[in-house]
């Protein structure tokens, strides 16, 4: 909404659940249905013959196709619809790199409810439960042996049926991969295509491992430090998957690995990161924002420099403390004051619920900093992480 | 002691971010529009002694600086808290009270006040409500509307889209004479949301 009032662009903001001033601003404010797409385009076709719009914009894994569905009923797809499904679903994606000759783990698709015994024996070890639908690493666990597989399948089968019921999965995704684990380092990187075209925003180094057994996203880094015909590589590895989905403009997200035998593509989304992170991302002289970039970029409008700011940057997606409800927290004033750090912001508030990863998905809080080096701002983030705490009580059963 | 004074910062956005201090900075809501109001106000002199500076509003122990310089908040932050807490750790009132006002503008704002409060509780609170928010004038400086969410709304995710979809939208639509608005909530407090914050 910030980039939006800067460019001095008027928003039509689409939500799931009604907005109390639907009614009274019915040119600024419209109900869709993220999991009923083609009610929901006709819903914005009837929209756009009220309230004329220029562009569509979804900023997270449902939204994304919804929006793309919506600018291809206009007529104006920039993204064919098919190529923006496959970035959200995951086997699918697999099946599109693999076909593209891009390298990604060794996969099979599964559906919660099928015979897991005869899955684990088909299995090489280590390997990783994956979810077809979820985000955010939710419900990504490592097994290390067939006892492990069965226990992550049992919990995984729990946790889709959980979010089922919340008409998450609407059309009853009950399905889950079993891919080989690729050992290496990860790595994420933000991208722009324009025409096809690549422009890499921004290269995130992911200095604590992720291993497992689950993957919550801990810190990332920017320059990456990585060799450069690493970084190459890897660079390379992304255009190749952008292009093998089909995907032609529009933000990207995509996380990958390396190792000796080269740039894995470990997932792609049509869609820039999270807002909240997107923060540690500058551009040009500084004061231009990522959601800037994108919003012109969406309009047709002049591009400004795509060449992210000289300085380092990091951000910590807090980890969750524990599972129990938060009532207090200390030390942000404190953790401020770390040398580079620019910025702590609790998101959760007291009284909320916090829950772990593989089950949860929502960080408490993040922590920003800039400085010379990427050294320099990783040792940020960590001093000042170091320096918050959390208090919390268990929750009600 | 300066460095006992507790300070969060909550940016809004680029320009506006509001500095809550652990103890009451003024009884009541005082606007700086420019430097020249800042006169005789010790902490408005030294927060408008930095770059960029354009705008105070002090409400009780929050202060929301608005500023024209490029600066992230997370950078100019710094010098705007340690201006803060130079400015109370002295004896001297921080903020004066607000001079008479020249009769015509006082009485527009006065007008405009009665105007936004009863747009506020006939259109504005009773759609609010029925998320359990609440949003409240604090006052009005100058054709600027300084408001306070609640319940609901304090810390809500889609805070930002309810104030400026919704209720910027409704003054702008019926009052066409104000300014502008100031959010002078402290969302980090709030314990209620309806709708719960970004996830990354």
């Amino acid at each position: 909404m910030e980039a939006a009032r800067r460019l001095q662009i008027d928003l039509i903001v689409a939500s799931e659940q009604p907005s109390t001033f639907e009614q009274a601003r019915p040119e600024g404010l419209i109900t869709l249905d993220f999991g009923r797409i083609d009610w929901s385009v006709q819903r914005a076709r009837r929209v756009a013959a009220s309230y004329p719009f220029q562009a569509t914009l979804g900023l997270d894994d449902d939204t994304v196709v919804l929006a793309t569905a919506i600018e291809n009923a206009l007529g104006r797809g920039r993204n064919p619809l098919e190529a923006v499904v496959a970035a959200r679903d995951k086997h699918l994606q697999r099946t599109r790199l693999a076909g593209g000759r891009v390298q990604v783990p060794r996969y099979g698709v599964h559906t919660i409810g099928e015979h897991v015994d005869a899955v684990a024996a088909s299995m090489s070890y280590p390997c990783v439960v994956k979810p077809v639908r979820l985000s955010a690493s939710r419900g990504v666990i490592r097994a290390d042996n067939p006892t492990q597989l069965l226990e992550a399948i049992i919990r995984v089968g729990a946790i889709l049926k959980s979010t089922d019921d919340a008409g998450e999965c609407a059309d009853a995704t009950l399905e889950y991969l079993v891919e080989e684990f690729v050992p290496g380092y990860e790595v994420a990187l933000e991208g722009l295509l324009v025409g096809g075209e690549l422009h890499v925003l921004a290269l995130f180094d992911k200095p604590d491992p992720l291993d497992g057994p689950f993957f919550e996203e801990s810190i990332y880094v920017t320059p990456s430090r990585h060799p450069v015909s690493e970084q190459t590589a890897l660079i390379e590895c992304a255009r190749q998957a952008a292009a093998a989905l089909g995907l032609r403009e529009g933000p990207i997200h995509a996380e990958l690995r390396f190792n000796e035998q080269g740039a894995w593509l470990i997932e792609l989304a049509a869609r820039p990161i999270g807002g909240r992170c997107s923060a540690v991302l500058r551009f040009g002289d500084g004061t231009i924002s990522l959601e800037e970039i994108v919003l012109r970029h969406a309009l047709g409008m002049s591009l400004p420099s795509l060449e992210r700011e000289r300085n380092a940057a990091a951000v910590m997606m807090i980890p969750v403390p524990g599972a129990g409800v938060l009532e207090e927290f200390t030390g942000v004033d404190d953790a401020k004051r770390v040398p580079g750090v620019e910025d702590v912001v609790i998101t959760a508030h007291r009284g909320e619920t916090l829950v772990p990863w593989p089950e949860g998905s929502r960080y408490p809080g993040f922590i920003f900093a800039r400085g010379e080096t990427p050294e320099a701002v990783e040792h940020a983030v960590r001093e000042a992480h170091r320096r918050l705490h959390f208090v919390l009580r268990p929750a009600s059963p | 002691m300066a460095s006992d004074i507790r300070i969060t910062a909550e940016p809004v956005d680029a320009q506006r971010c509001k500095f809550l201090v652990d103890r009451p900075v003024y009884q009541g809501v005082r606007r700086f529009a420019d430097r020249g109001e800042a006169a005789g106000s010790p902490l408005a002199e030294a927060l408008f002694a930095l770059p960029g500076v354009q705008e105070l509003i002090v409400s009780g122990n929050l202060i929301t600086v608005v500023k024209e310089s490029p600066e992230a908040w997370q950078v100019a932050g710094k010098a705007v808290g340690a201006a803060i807490r130079q400015a109370l750790s002295t004896d001297a009132p921080p903020i004066a009270d607000r001079p008479p006002a020249t009769g015509a503008a006082r009485v527009s704002d006065d007008e405009l006040y009665e105007r936004v409060s009863d747009l506020f509780e006939q259109q504005v609170n009773p759609m609010v409500a029925r998320h359990g928010g609440r949003v409240e004038l604090i006052d009005v400086q100058e054709s600027i509307v300084m408001l306070r969410m609640s319940g609901g709304c304090q810390g809500c995710g889609m805070a930002s889209v309810t104030l400026r979809q919704g209720i910027e939208g409704m003054l702008n639509q019926y009052l066409p004479e104000v300014k502008g608005i100031v959010d002078i909530t402290d969302h980090t407090s709030g314990t209620n949301p309806y709708f719960a914050s970004a996830k990354k």
